[in-house]
């Protein structure tokens, strides 16, 4: 089997990496890319650990074959935070003592990113559809929706630093 | 030792101090064992079984080993100088002559990629002679049932050693049941007298199917043997040392040879305490002379974890008319899949014990089976059990019209009195955590608020009560002051709850600084104290009282220290700020940083301070949890919808409480898995017929509300700062809860879990209301 | 997964020229939330994989004289399409319940109808609005009705050296409605234990088209004939209503498995077709 030359973004930088045809995206992320936010906690698409952006869209990376996001744009857990300070969904995670494991935790944020993005009040039920996705055995989830409730009104309200 | 200690005016003890591991959780950065990626990585897969029970004919490897890529293919046949026999699971290495389950590992595969080895296996073949299986618990325990256990083997029991150190008396074995691995009977008094007597008898059987604990990290372990013989295992385990005595007693090597350095743990449980797949690994590793990773998959898990035990309780209670306990007669049977290893006594124990019976007989059996064996999972059997007696408990008074809280708290159990093995319940906070509960609005409402069904909804309210005793186990630490007047706390423990931080939170507010300068480190076997499982509940009540003692250890150095350069006594030192100086003399005094100093400069005669406790434990101290929930049911489709659920619990002392309440609620939603959609569901022949995520049905956040906790405390004799241990209280009363919520809702007892739609809706349906 | 070669087609006709050399032994991956899980299960072992995410032709919606749906349309993209509006709802409620938002986003309706599980969410609107399947091949493009697209579990008349490439959904007329209702424990992550699918389509206070599609009741799925019939030129009162949802039963022929026994699916092919036939009249008519 030839290797293929997988050519993406992958956290705004440009990536060319050499793939195995059959790895799957989150398999090349974690051993060809050294990112190892995503997690692998099925492979089948039914916990979320291993959600990551693809054009801007959750999805479970556990599904995509690698070669498939050639030409498209990638982003994993290590880039949701800008240059330095975390991003206010970290940060809020972070003080409601959230993580327990943490295993949960990169898919459920990159979900909870994604459905700021498109909805940036949301209710609760709302939150709790964002992130039905991903499975979390340690906190029971309310926690999480606190935080992320409350790094909603920080990213909306006018002075937040992004 | 130690009781109750005032907490000097530190940030400490109480505050609720965020994680400091959360900002490398959140970005990703926190590392387990499947990313580690040393050179030369080699990827272990395992060929099981087919069959739950069958003969191995034959095994042949060769066009295995000839696939490229391949570096080690073995059979039970190429490891012969470990153990014949296998007493546990862990030791059975891989299957010598006979395999016991479904999924039971028969040859391992280690390869350059996971792919390859993949391809490995399908190139395995094995000829099998299956034989009959015993997959029903309740037929596997008669006389003539194809047997389990290997001739001669005897019934581990260090499992239930382990968790519920109840001690039970034995009875014999009926002649003949071959896979009856555990017994115990537990009797008082004259319960055929007192069912004579009684006015209102009920009988009703409970089921509940194995779960899985759920981590969500699969077991995972990365063994490396060095040049001198040494290995090293990078494990997601919840007990460095017992993992390393494991795997020292099944490889028959030194304990010294072995190192096992705990990597974070993505959940444990009590699925990751027993060894699994480190014997194996170690092996391959050893046989490759390459780093070797094993990694299991999710349909592994499913299939070939170590999930929590099958339960099947029979239970009558007789009970007069004004509601006076007459006679309690329970027979539990416990399904232990293919080894024994369930905590068969916390049963037993647990369902007489809650309220006080005047007469019962208490019976309890471990069976096996061909199915994965089981280990713990948070508060082995005590969800089970409590399901039952509190469904029970809730019937009679519904069906006696009587007060669901009064009927309780008229018999519960306080401290003092009689457990059903005779031995006196601890001081505990049952009667306040039920109290509390009966206080809350929900539950003073819940009249009119289950008439306020919209949209053909019925509406239900129910509640729970449940506890647990309590774990010992004997620990160590070390408290060091550094040369900057910082703390440096050294332990073994596995942190999977939080605890380091209340751990950093007690060595602060014993020795007197703030929780920021105090550093816990997590040694691995070769550098930490000896400690034991991060399970049990017993963390902070046994690794923090040892921190405690060996900060307080730590404080007196210091204060010995400082009397000597002060010329004073210690009597007259306080410590405050960093400095310790002669109460009310602020001028007179010394620095932490200049003690720390003294101890580690060349020619100094001052010791460096290492304070150092190394405790056992004698006294219990259980943890109660009363919970509520409100919850409304489509009648036609069996639909429940969690609209509110309230968790009080009792934990003598949150040291911190933001921690306490993340294992509250945590626990809880675990059982309310197991009450409405969990359950491993095994066919005739042995196979799990749900090997996936799909189908084996954990709770979404769509399919919760936000669950509201609040923390009581009555103080532990014994604990640090009164603490008690936490964890594994609030997963015991939610499936009663739930069930006596859907039997106000819909009139209907449902006795079996999970009480998924289909349950309730034909309930409903077939009348059963 | 054990491994395969891959080959990224740009086009329909470089698909199709794969497809005629290598069918036999080749599966197409578009979303790859049904292909992957079997692959990794073992149920599937091919030796070579097609991806079709970089064909243009089968990824668009278009509402003209009726609906255009390329076959690598995602369930997400159907969920949020202005297009499935009106008399089409339900193909868009249909697409919002697979899996969880992140499956959505991968999964598409032409793998969703390929794979042909009894239970594809999908399938029952489309039955019920009388979808056409248009499958392209090495002579051409052939239509085939939704009805008899699917053959058996997971087996449809899409041939090896063939592709679904779109579906066209035909208008059904004024004063349509329809709903996609099903069963599952859990509120998300889920897979029906029963689906149904209803379409009404209403003049002068009659029904003068009903469709019932029903999922996870049969080998495939299916059509609730009878039920259909007693409803045509007739008022549609609660009466008729509960008589369809219980013809409806006789068209289910369902197998008790883990996720649900025969006496409850059929017990759920009643509740939901009351429930859905309830909505499309109210949709109907407005």
């Amino acid at each position: 089997m030839a290797k293929h030359i997988l050519s993406c973004t992958v956290n705004g930088e440009a990536v060319e990496v050499l793939v195995q045809p059959y790895v799957t995206l989150l398999e090349a992320l974690r051993e060809d890319m050294g990112l190892t936010g995503p997690k692998e906690g099925c492979g089948t698409g039914d916990c979320g650990a291993c959600t990551v952006h693809v054009d801007g869209r959750v999805v479970a990376s556990c599904l995509m074959l690698a070669m498939q996001v050639r030409g498209r744009k990638v982003r994993t857990i290590e880039g949701l935070a800008g240059t330095g300070a975390l991003h206010p969904l970290q940060d809020a995670f972070v003080r409601h003592g959230v993580p327990q494991c943490g295993f949960c935790i990169p898919g459920v944020l990159m979900a909870a990113a994604a459905l700021l993005e498109e909805n940036p009040r949301p209710s609760e039920q709302e939150i709790r559809y964002g992130i039905a996705g991903n499975l979390c055995r340690c906190t029971g989830y309310t926690a999480m929706v606190a935080a992320i409730s409350e790094a909603a009104g920080t990213l909306a309200s006018p002075r937040s630093a992004r | 030792m130690s009781t109750m200690k005032t907490t000097r005016d530190v940030k400490g003890v109480g505050v609720s101090i965020p994680r400091p591991d959360g900002p490398e959780k959140v970005t990703g950065r926190v590392q387990y064992v499947a990313d580690m990626q040393p050179k030369g990585l080699l990827h272990a897969k395992l060929l099981r079984s087919p069959h739950a029970h069958a003969k191995i004919v034959s095994i042949d490897t060769s066009a295995a080993k000839a696939l490229p890529g391949v570096r080690a293919v073995l059979t039970a046949k190429d490891i012969p100088h470990l153990k014949k026999k296998a007493p546990t699971r862990a030791h059975a290495v891989l299957a010598i002559d006979r395999v016991v389950f479904m999924g039971q590992p028969v040859a391992a595969v280690a390869a350059d990629e996971p792919s390859i080895a993949e391809e490995a296996l399908d190139l395995i073949k094995v000829e099998y002679q299956v034989l009959a299986a015993s997959i029903d618990p309740l037929k596997a325990m008669l006389p003539g049932a194809p047997p389990v256990a290997d001739a001669g083997t005897e019934a581990d029991t260090s499992e239930a050693l382990a968790h519920s150190a109840v001690a039970i008396a034995k009875s014999e074995a009926p002649a003949k049941a071959v896979n009856i691995s555990q017994q115990a009977r537990l009797q008082r008094g004259d319960p055929a007298k007192g069912f004579a007597e009684s006015d209102h008898i009920l009988e009703k059987t409970y089921r509940v199917p194995m779960v899985h604990q759920g981590y969500l990290e699969p077991h995972a372990v990365l063994a490396e043997w060095d040049r001198n013989g040494l290995l090293t295992l990078w494990a997601s385990t919840q007990g460095s040392f017992n993992t390393r005595s494991e795997v020292a007693d099944v490889l028959g090597i030194p304990e010294n040879q072995i190192r096992v350095i705990p990597v974070e743990c993505g959940g444990g449980f009590g699925g990751k305490i027993r060894a699994l797949c480190e014997p194996i690994t170690a092996v391959l590793a050893q046989v490759t002379k390459r780093p070797v990773r094993y990694v299991m998959t999710r349909r592994e898990e499913l299939q070939a974890g170590m999930p929590a035990p099958q339960v099947i309780i029979k239970l009558k209670t007789g009970v007069k008319r004004d509601g006076t306990l007459m006679a309690l007669d329970a027979e539990t049977v416990i399904d232990s899949g293919a080894y024994s290893g369930a905590v068969l006594a916390v049963s037993a124990v647990f369902l007489g014990s809650m309220y006080k019976w005047p007469s019962f007989d208490v019976r309890g059996f471990e069976v096996l089976t061909h199915k994965p064996s089981v280990a713990a999972y948070r508060a082995p059997v005590a969800p089970q059990t409590i399901f039952a007696i509190e469904s029970q408990m809730e019937q009679i008074a519904r069906d006696l019209d009587l007060d669901s809280v009064e009927f309780r708290m008229r018999h519960l159990i306080q401290e003092g009195d009689p457990m059903v093995n005779g031995q006196p319940w601890q001081n505990n906070g049952a009667k306040q955590v039920l109290s509390r509960i009966a206080e809350h609005p929900h539950w003073k409402t819940r009249k009119q608020w289950v008439t306020e069904g919209k949209n053909g909804k019925r509406r239900g309210v129910g509640l729970a009560l449940g506890g647990w005793l309590g774990g010992l186990q004997p620990t160590g630490a070390t408290v060091r002051l550094n040369p900057d007047g910082s703390l440096a706390v050294l332990t073994g423990q596995v942190d999977i709850a939080g605890t380091n931080i209340s751990l950093a939170q007690i060595a602060a507010s014993a020795y007197g600084v703030d929780t920021d300068l105090v550093r816990i480190t997590t040694g691995d076997t070769d550098v930490a104290p000896m400690t034991g499982l991060s399970a049990g509940s017993k963390t902070i009540y046994t690794v923090g009282a040892a921190v405690l003692q060996a900060a307080e250890d730590a404080r007196r150095q210091t204060f010995e220290i400082a009397a000597a350069e002060l010329e004073a006594s210690v009597h007259d030192l306080e410590l405050v700020d960093g400095k310790v100086t002669v109460r009310g003399m602020p001028d007179k005094g010394i620095t932490l940083a200049t003690i720390g100093k003294k101890g580690n400069l060349y020619m100094s005669k001052t010791p460096p301070v290492l304070g150092k406790a190394n405790p056992a434990f004698t006294q219990q101290a259980p943890g109660f949890a009363a919970q509520l929930a409100r919850l409304e049911v489509d009648a036609d489709t069996g639909e429940v919808t969690i609209l509110d659920f309230v968790i009080v619990q009792d934990v003598g002392k949150a040291i911190n409480p933001m921690g306490v309440e993340g294992q509250m609620q945590g626990g809880a939603v675990q059982s309310l898995g197991m009450a409405l959609t969990e359950g491993l569901l095994f066919d005739d022949s042995g196979r799990l017929t749900n090997p996936s995520l799909l189908d084996y049905r954990k709770l979404t956040a769509a399919d919760l509300p936000n669950l509201e906790t609040i923390i009581v405390e009555v103080p532990a004799p014994a604990g640090p700062f009164g603490a008690r241990g936490v964890g594994e209280p609030p997963i015991i009363p939610a499936p009663a809860a739930i069930a006596n919520a859907i039997q106000n809702a819909t009139g209907a007892r449902l006795t079996e879990l999970p009480m998924n739609p289909e349950r309730i809706a034909l309930a409903l349906v077939n009348g059963k209301h | 997964m054990r491994r395969f070669d891959l080959v990224l087609p740009n086009s329909l006709e470089d698909c199709l020229k794969i497809l005629a050399e290598h069918g036999g032994r080749a599966k197409l991956v578009a979303g790859g939330t049904d292909l992957l899980p079997q692959m990794k299960n073992g149920v599937l072992k091919p030796a070579l994989v097609v991806d079709l995410s970089g064909i243009a032709r089968v990824r668009q919606v278009q509402n003209g004289n009726g609906l255009r749906i390329g076959a690598a349309v995602t369930a997400r993209a159907l969920e949020l399409s202005p297009a499935l509006r009106g008399a089409y709802l339900a193909i868009a409620e249909s697409a919002a319940m697979v899996g969880s938002l992140q499956v959505r986003n991968l999964a598409t309706v032409g793998g969703n109808l390929c794979n042909a599980a009894p239970s594809a969410d999908m399938a029952p609107p489309l039955l019920a609005l009388e979808a056409q399947a248009v499958i392209a091949g090495p002579g051409g493009e052939r239509r085939v009705p939704m009805a008899d697209f699917f053959t058996g579990v997971r087996k449809t008349v899409v041939a090896p050296n063939e592709l679904l490439v779109e579906l066209i959904v035909p208008p059904p007329g004024a004063h349509s409605g329809g709903q996609y209702l099903r069963h599952t424990p859990r509120r998300e992550l889920d897979i029906a234990v029963v689906g149904v699918a209803s379409q009404l389509t209403m003049a002068d206070g009659r029904c003068t088209k009903a469709r019932i599609a029903l999922a996870s009741v049969a080998p495939t799925p299916v059509r609730a004939t009878a039920a259909e019939r007693s409803l045509e030129g007739q008022a549609v009162t609660p009466e008729a209503i509960e008589r369809a949802a219980t013809l409806a039963i006789e068209a289910a022929k369902p197998i008790s498995d883990q996720r649900g026994s025969v006496e409850f699916r059929k017990h759920l092919v009643r509740v939901l077709t009351r429930r859905t036939l309830t909505t499309a009249l109210q949709r109907a008519n407005t």
